[in-house]
């Protein structure tokens, strides 16, 4: 489709907008409303342009100029918006002319009248869109002599939005956002005219994913509560990495100022996460810059840990190794270490000769299958089926589906980037919810779009799937009784679901947590995917499950796992784990000859130990980190002051230094040549969007079975957006998501009098665990679920419900 | 050159041995600082309500071309406010040995609250004593650091070596 934009001549696909033509032509509107991803509405009325476009005859052929010979121009009699008009065939838009000029100074100058200009305190000053537009298009001189309009300055929308009623300019981004991309409508315009606002009838912003307004609001409106005022945008050092909150790797932007993490922005990954992120890798970064961190080695002298050089801590460990022959020795890491971290533990394994070696928490079944499935498949997927509870596990995912619900297919980039104003995309769209199902022993979020939401029985994963898969093998079987109170389903919706799910041109099953840590629900589960012809995309419980699995950090047999080693080692070096938690590995750990804790707090493990070596948070490290559909994703260090703590590669070389080694991954340079061996990339060039090979260095090292926890208990153990182990030093997010919740059903808070909001401490397993209680019908009866820990994966697990402890009731109601 | 060009010369400096001498015999005696002297910062407070003019804003830091100022701001408490609006600066520093006095913190100031005063006497001995904080430069301190520990020490007030006349911009600034 030919378009001429100031004399360029361009050639768009049909359906492209006026704006982005202008933006592809090299030219530039200002405009406020208009956002990636979102639908154009023009409500803010900067980017007009005079618009103009050839007419047909009857007979189709042009209106010619009798004048040039060439088809007429006829200009639409007003400026257009151009973010909601589409380019025609012989198009022509020109934004330099003085009428255009007028209007868009004149636009500026009416959406300040009421605009406070208290821009030194804002904490958008510096990366505002209405300053830098008024700077360009306005005229720098009011000519509004009277009063301005005044508003709240300092609205708690929730415990992690602040708004600004005074700044907001109406561009309805943040009200859009909320009913199109997670689809949970919270905010509204409240009133009319010059008195419209921005209000919610709920209590806070009850979604999982409220950051993103702060970052797409285009004024001072909405900002981020956690770093109001701690510095202005020009004094960030701005790191582009990759969150490493969850095993979706959503690129984000880490804002540091004299060492501190200030704030974390969402980033530009197109096939990723577009430009969102939740609220958890948003706000879930303060525990880094607590005063407790760890900033010296401890070692223990004469009973008491003290603090020591890396050298002489070192020296200890190495010392102590000497005794021990390569058996004795265990090394595990969480797994959220980079693969250069893996690197180095590998080395150091292979160093002290021992096969105990592992990741954990790692799930029993294996998270390499054969359809993986990437996160673009799952955004066009035509029938998901997802197993848990994907808004708390991976809340990306959870937004990619939603994508697929509108039924839009992800945007091509044009050369400016993403379109900014996607006509496809609409308000209020019709959603095809018939596509989604979702199961799940409680009440998850995402089933409110579901056109299929089912309860299967806690711990029923093989079962649900097994009877599904009888339905796959043949669509004419009848379910019995048992198969039906497994799925949760009858006959009749069960066939319907498979039905769709084979019928489909792409179906995509998620599996979450819940479904891989056992190894007969992922082998069900498998085996049902792979009878309905649909690709499989298996959520890790951390940011680099995948990776580890894939680089092998595995032990040599299945004994020597994780849970092996803290029984049989004499020796054990565990990185970012705290097993001391569970009373009885607490006693094990006692008796071990040598425990090296490398962790950034002082850990009921670090406690127990002989060295303690202060650890590099995720924020603190270079390296790559492999995402749930296989994307190799790079990892950068914020500049954060954390005295001498150092990753596992720091901790590789100190060690190989003081045995007289120089081990391979004693740095990350040294672990990415043995990286490039492995997998054939050069990871110090990897792209920020990550790179997803198909062909080489696919598939799983070796198959191994974790440790399965128990297949009964009265306790579901779910996966949580906030993580639980850094939960009290989060603030901001400890108060919005209210604490780590026990969710009871008021049947069984009644019967174990427990009231909503109550906190309380409960053995979970052989861990004491702090909760606040949440009555909600969410769960059924005999069921109560509480957030996971690295070291208490999702699964059943059996509590003593006699221990419960309360230790405080608040007075607050909590839904 | 002629012994006449020697002559005019030395009659020169024979002229200036006939006149007041310019020199101050500082620091006995006191100098004159001209109106327009920049010298150590005013941090000023609003003479009616006696909040602090600083709102934080870090400004003066982004035009400071020697990178001499550090501002770290926070949320006013509306029941006792430091400053008017929400935001104050809960630290503000300046290095005054990194400090070059262009006065660009001045000009960048958008209320006014950092102006560049009469005071040169800030001669001291360690590094970090030459890093002047808030309680430093607001309205009401006179004199550097060590002049007012000089003056704590022998009891006495702070004796300034200059004089200087008013300047209408450094409200509450009485020197």
């Amino acid at each position: 489709m030919k378009v001429r934009v100031n004399d360029v001549e361009l050639d768009l696909a049909p359906g492209t907008s006026a704006i982005d033509a202008v933006f592809a032509a090299g030219g530039d509107v200002p405009y406020f409303c208009s956002q990636e991803y979102m639908s154009p509405i023009g409500a803010c009325r900067m980017c007009l342009a005079q618009v103009g476009a050839p007419r047909k005859e009857r007979d189709g052929s042009w209106v010619m100029d009798e004048a040039t010979g060439q088809p007429k121009i006829f200009w639409f009699p007003n400026l257009m918006a151009t973010c909601t008009t589409q380019v025609m065939e012989g198009m022509v838009i020109d934004t330099l002319s003085e009428r255009v000029k007028t209007a868009q100074n004149g636009m500026v100058e009416f959406t300040l009248i009421n605009h406070p200009l208290d821009c030194p305190v804002c904490d958008k000053g510096g990366a505002c869109e209405l300053q830098d537009r008024s700077y360009e298009f306005g005229d720098g001189l009011s000519r509004f002599q009277f009063d301005k309009r005044h508003n709240e300055k300092h609205h708690p929308l929730s415990d992690l939005i602040t708004l600004d009623r005074e700044r907001c300019i109406q561009c309805k981004r943040c009200v859009r956002y909320f009913e199109e991309v997670p689809g949970d409508e919270v905010l509204d315009f409240i009133e009319r005219t010059a008195h419209t606002y921005i209000g919610t009838a709920d209590h806070g912003l009850p979604s999982n994913f409220t950051g993103n307004i702060a970052d797409i609001c285009p004024v001072g409106a909405l900002l981020d509560a956690s770093s109001r005022f701690r510095g202005r945008n020009w004094e960030y050092d701005h790191t582009r990495t990759t969150s490493m909150d969850d095993a979706t790797g959503a690129a984000i932007i880490v804002d540091a100022r004299t060492g501190r993490i200030e704030r974390i922005k969402a980033a530009l990954n197109p096939d990723v996460n577009k430009t969102w992120i939740d609220d958890g890798a948003r706000f879930g970064h303060e525990y880094v810059d607590s005063s407790d961190r760890l900033t010296t080695p401890l070692v223990r002298r004469q009973g008491k840990l003290e603090p020591a050089t890396w050298d002489e801590a070192t020296a200890f460990i190495a010392e102590r190794l000497k005794g021990l022959s390569g058996k004795d020795v265990g090394i595990a890491v969480r797994a959220d270490a980079t693969l250069e971290e893996g690197v180095a533990a590998m080395a150091l394994a292979e160093e002290l000769g021992t096969g105990q070696l592992d990741h954990a928490p790692r799930p029993a079944a294996t998270l390499i299958g054969n359809q993986t499935a990437t996160i673009t498949d799952l955004a066009t997927a035509d029938a998901i089926l997802v197993v848990g509870d994907l808004t708390e596990e991976a809340g990306i995912l959870d937004l990619r589906v939603k994508d697929a619900l509108k039924g839009v297919t992800p945007p091509t980039l044009m050369p400016h980037g993403v379109p900014i104003a996607d006509l496809r995309l609409k308000e209020r769209m019709p959603r095809r919810r018939e596509i989604l199902a979702v199961a799940a022993p409680y009440r998850v979020d995402l089933m409110r779009h579901a056109g299929t939401a089912v309860h299967y029985p806690a711990g029923g994963e093989a079962a649900f799937f097994r009877a599904l898969g009888k339905l796959a093998a043949d669509a004419n079987a009848v379910l019995v009784e048992a198969d039906e109170a497994a799925t949760g389903m009858s006959t009749a919706q069960a066939r319907a679901l498979v039905a769709r799910l084979g019928a489909a041109k792409q179906a995509v099953v998620v599996l979450g947590g819940l479904a891989l840590t056992r190894r007969e629900s992922a082998e069900a589960a498998r085996a049902f995917i792979k009878a309905v012809g649909a690709k499989e995309l298996a959520v890790g419980p951390m940011a680099n499950s995948y990776g580890l699995e894939l680089l092998g950090v595995l032990p040599s047999h299945e004994r020597y796992g994780y849970a092996g080693m803290l029984e049989g080692s004499k020796a054990l070096i565990l990185s970012h784990l705290d097993p001391a938690q569970d009373g009885e590995v607490a006693e094990r750990l006692r008796g071990k000859d040598l425990l090296v804790v490398h962790d950034i707090f002082m850990t009921e493990t670090a406690h127990l130990a002989d060295v303690v070596l202060p650890a590099a948070s995720v924020y603190e490290r270079d390296g790559t980190v492999v995402n749930l559909e296989g994307r190799f994703l790079p990892v950068r260090a914020a500049p954060v002051d954390a005295g001498s703590s150092t990753d596992l590669t720091g901790v590789a070389r100190a060690l190989g230094e003081a045995m007289g080694k120089r081990l391979e991954g004693r740095s990350v340079r040294s672990a990415r040549r043995v990286l490039k061996k492995r997998f054939d990339i050069d990871f110090a060039e990897l792209p920020d969007t990550g790179l997803l090979p198909r062909t080489k260095g696919r598939g799983p090292a070796k198959a191994l079975a974790g440790e399965a926890p128990a297949a009964t208990g009265n306790v579901l153990v779910v996966p949580s957006m906030a993580r639980a182990e850094y939960l009290s030093r989060n603030r901001h997010l400890a108060a919005a998501v209210g604490g780590n919740r026990l969710r009871v059903n008021p049947e069984d808070a009644a019967k174990h009098n427990l009231t909503a909001g109550a906190e309380v401490r409960l053995k979970v397993g052989g861990t004491w665990r702090q909760a606040v209680v949440h009555v909600t019908d969410g769960v059924p009866r005999g069921l109560m679920t509480i957030p996971s820990l690295p070291e208490q994966p999702v699964g059943l697990a059996q509590a003593d419900l006699a221990s419960i402890v309360v230790e405080q009731v608040r007075l607050e109601v909590a839904s | 050159m002629s012994v006449i060009d020697i002559a005019k010369g030395m009659g020169l400096t024979l002229g200036y041995m006939f006149k007041r001498p310019v020199t101050v015999q500082y620091p006995r005696d006191k100098v004159t600082i001209q109106p327009r002297f920049r010298g150590r910062h005013h941090l000023l407070r609003h003479p009616d309500t006696g909040l602090e003019k600083c709102i934080g804003c870090s400004l003066c830091a982004a035009a400071c071309p020697a990178y001499a100022i550090y501002v770290e701001a926070a949320e006013n408490d509306p029941a006792d406010p430091v400053s008017p609006g929400e935001r104050y600066a809960k630290i503000y520093e300046i290095n005054m040995l990194r400090c070059i006095f262009c006065g660009f913190c001045e000009e960048a100031c958008p209320t006014g609250a950092v102006v560049l005063g009469h005071e040169f006497e800030m001669a001291d001995f360690r590094y970090q004593d030459f890093v002047y904080r808030k309680e430093d430069m607001l309205v009401g301190t006179k004199g550097g650091k060590w002049q007012r520990r000089e003056a704590e020490a022998k009891g006495k007030d702070v004796k300034l070596g200059f004089e200087a006349g008013p300047r209408p911009e450094l409200e509450g600034v009485d020197y």
